[in-house]
């Protein structure tokens, strides 16, 4: 059990340090002191809301993971790792229905997009949030250890 | 037969050890993510993430009907229908129904889109269904969602401190949240507050200080860019006024106490009850005053009265707002329809940060018709004192505003 919640902790100190990381690169952007960036499958947003705001969000989400790695089996301090994992899937959440809304009309061209508009769409490069949401998603693993573990007690 | 009191504790343990069953409570990860959801450390940052997420999902869901399809509905099939079948183009009534146009060379010009046409049946109909509706849809849809999880509660116990520093209290939410998808139900919820004075500072903050969801849609239209910055000043004058007016209107402001529920599954049922109850409110009571003030806009314009007061105020809308003479007429109109008073600005040649003036001023400038008739049904002694303070104010924020910009360099 202590190997497992030492991995564990190891886990989420690393996302937890990626995620702020990724938060203070988004306000950075807002602000100006770096250009806008796109490289390979990573975007950052620069604009007033979803680099500012969203910027704030993933930095605390990032923040929450390092708070709750201390005891971390104890059920508060575990709670801050669930919520940042919360935080992470509303960002990428929102991402994600942003470019579902956006790749179904078709603009200029007609009602509905065509098939090949469609799914461009969805190509990279996706926002952090978005790249982050399947390492956050293992929290649901240790949330699922953690209630077979007390129904066994 | 009578029995003792031994007898009846003994009879009472017999049935509570057949009853009840006992064990030792364990705090459960619900609860704990309940405590961290209240407390201000981490619960102010997941107020902001959650806010975060209701307006990006209400931009995007907006964006997807407004932009994707009623935009083209509206300007491509039904403003062209319109212009060719009503009679009497150029005509009064065709102005005020359909098409205000313009005048090029003695020649009139039809309008290619209906949020400039300004006639009851087009840019009216296209606010009311294509802008207003997708907006406050899923506006009420996240409020509803909020509300059933039995987040509500925690925000208001969140915002409580901050909120008093207002004279108000953490329930004071409710109707500025309300608020932001139409102003009507948010003044009726401010019966929710305990005293007269809650009340009036209240009624008189929303009136002035918060959009409403016909307001936010277009912005979201016509400026996305400068909404941050447009929302930012209004928050800031919410605050600023707020605590000015705790400290000059008499009366009380008591504290509160506010039974957190845990966190629920929301049931389908209760939340499409309550979307549907909201959204035939605001059919029923908001939109004839939208139609309404779609033609008495038009017949304002149509007399000279909008043109003649801009000419008499553009001095100090030029002057002392720092915003071009040619906004003088759209912010005068903004008393009837302050969306479609954002849809003109937006078409009117200006830097950004006039811009931005110009949108926080229709903003806080005069309550629209509907959130005025329900601020009478108040009290027309509130509504007085309401629209005393609301003239103070557009005179001093957008004063301070336009100083804020020389200051800046920007204005």
């Amino acid at each position: 059990m202590e190997e497992k919640s030492s991995l564990a902790v190891f886990y989420f100190a690393v996302l937890g340090l990626l995620t702020a990381a990724f938060g203070i690169a988004y306000l950075l952007v807002t602000i100006g002191m770096v250009d806008e960036f796109s490289y390979s499958i990573l975007e950052i947003p620069g604009d007033m809301f979803g680099g500012g705001w969203g910027g704030i969000v993933l930095l605390s989400a990032g923040l929450f993971y390092l708070m709750g790695l201390k005891d971390f089996n104890e059920i508060h301090q575990f709670g801050k790792i669930v919520m940042a994992s919360i935080l992470i899937w509303l960002l990428a959440g929102c991402d994600i229905f942003a470019t579902v809304t956006e790749s179904i009309p078709g603009g200029d061209e007609g009602w509905f997009n065509t098939l090949s508009g469609f799914i461009e769409t969805y190509y990279p490069p996706y926002t952090p949030a978005v790249l982050l949401l399947p390492f956050s998603l293992v929290v649901i693993y240790y949330i699922y250890n953690r209630n077979t573990q007390e129904e066994k007690e | 037969m009578t029995i003792d009191a031994a007898t009846r504790w003994d009879i009472i343990d017999k049935i509570s050890k057949e009853t009840i069953t006992f064990g030792k409570y364990r705090h459960t990860l619900t609860d704990a993510i309940g405590e961290l959801t209240v407390k201000p450390g981490t619960g102010i940052p997941i107020a902001i993430a959650i806010l975060y997420g209701f307006w990006s999902i209400f931009g995007s869901f907006a964006g997807f009907f407004t932009d994707g399809f009623f935009v083209r509905i509206f300007d491509e099939y039904w403003l062209p229908w319109l212009q060719a079948v009503f009679p009497g183009q150029g005509g009064w009534l065709y102005a005020i129904m359909v098409d205000a146009g313009g005048i090029q060379s003695g020649q009139f010009v039809p309008s290619d889109n209906c949020l400039e046409a300004f006639g009851v049946l087009t840019s009216g109909i296209f606010v009311a269904i294509g802008v207003v509706l997708p907006a406050i849809l899923i506006f009420y849809l996240m409020l509803a969602l909020l509300e059933d999880i039995g987040y509500m509660p925690r925000l208001a116990v969140l915002i409580d401190t901050l909120l008093h520093k207002i004279g108000l209290h953490g329930y004071a939410i409710v109707p500025t949240i309300l608020s932001l998808g139409c102003n009507v139900p948010g003044v009726t919820a401010t019966r929710i507050l305990e005293t007269k004075k809650q009340r009036f500072i209240m009624m008189t903050l929303l009136a002035i200080f918060i959009p409403c969801g016909a307001q936010i849609g277009i912005m979201e239209d016509v400026v996305p860019d400068l909404m941050g910055w447009i929302m930012l000043y209004l928050i800031i004058g919410y605050f600023i006024f707020g605590y000015v007016l705790n400290k000059i209107v008499p009366g009380e402001a008591p504290e509160f106490l506010i039974d957190v529920p845990p966190y629920r599954k929301p049931l389908i049922a209760n939340v499409s009850k309550k979307v549907w109850g909201r959204l035939v409110g605001f059919f029923k009571v908001a939109l004839p005053f939208v139609m309404l003030g779609c033609a008495i806009v038009g017949v304002l314009y149509m007399l000279g009265v909008i043109d003649w007061l801009a000419a008499v105020l553009a001095p100090i809308f030029v002057g002392w707002f720092g915003v071009p003479a040619e906004t003088a007429g759209p912010l005068i109109a903004a008393f009837l329809r302050k969306d479609l008073a954002v849809a003109q600005l937006s078409t009117i040649e200006m830097t950004e940060y006039q811009m931005i003036t110009a949108v926080v001023l229709v903003s806080i400038y005069f309550p629209c018709v509907a959130t005025f008739a329900m601020m009478l049904k108040e009290g027309w002694k509130e509504l007085l004192a309401a629209l005393a303070v609301l003239a103070v104010v557009v005179f001093l924020y957008g004063g301070l505003i336009h100083m804020i910009g020389i200051l800046m360099g920007v204005a």
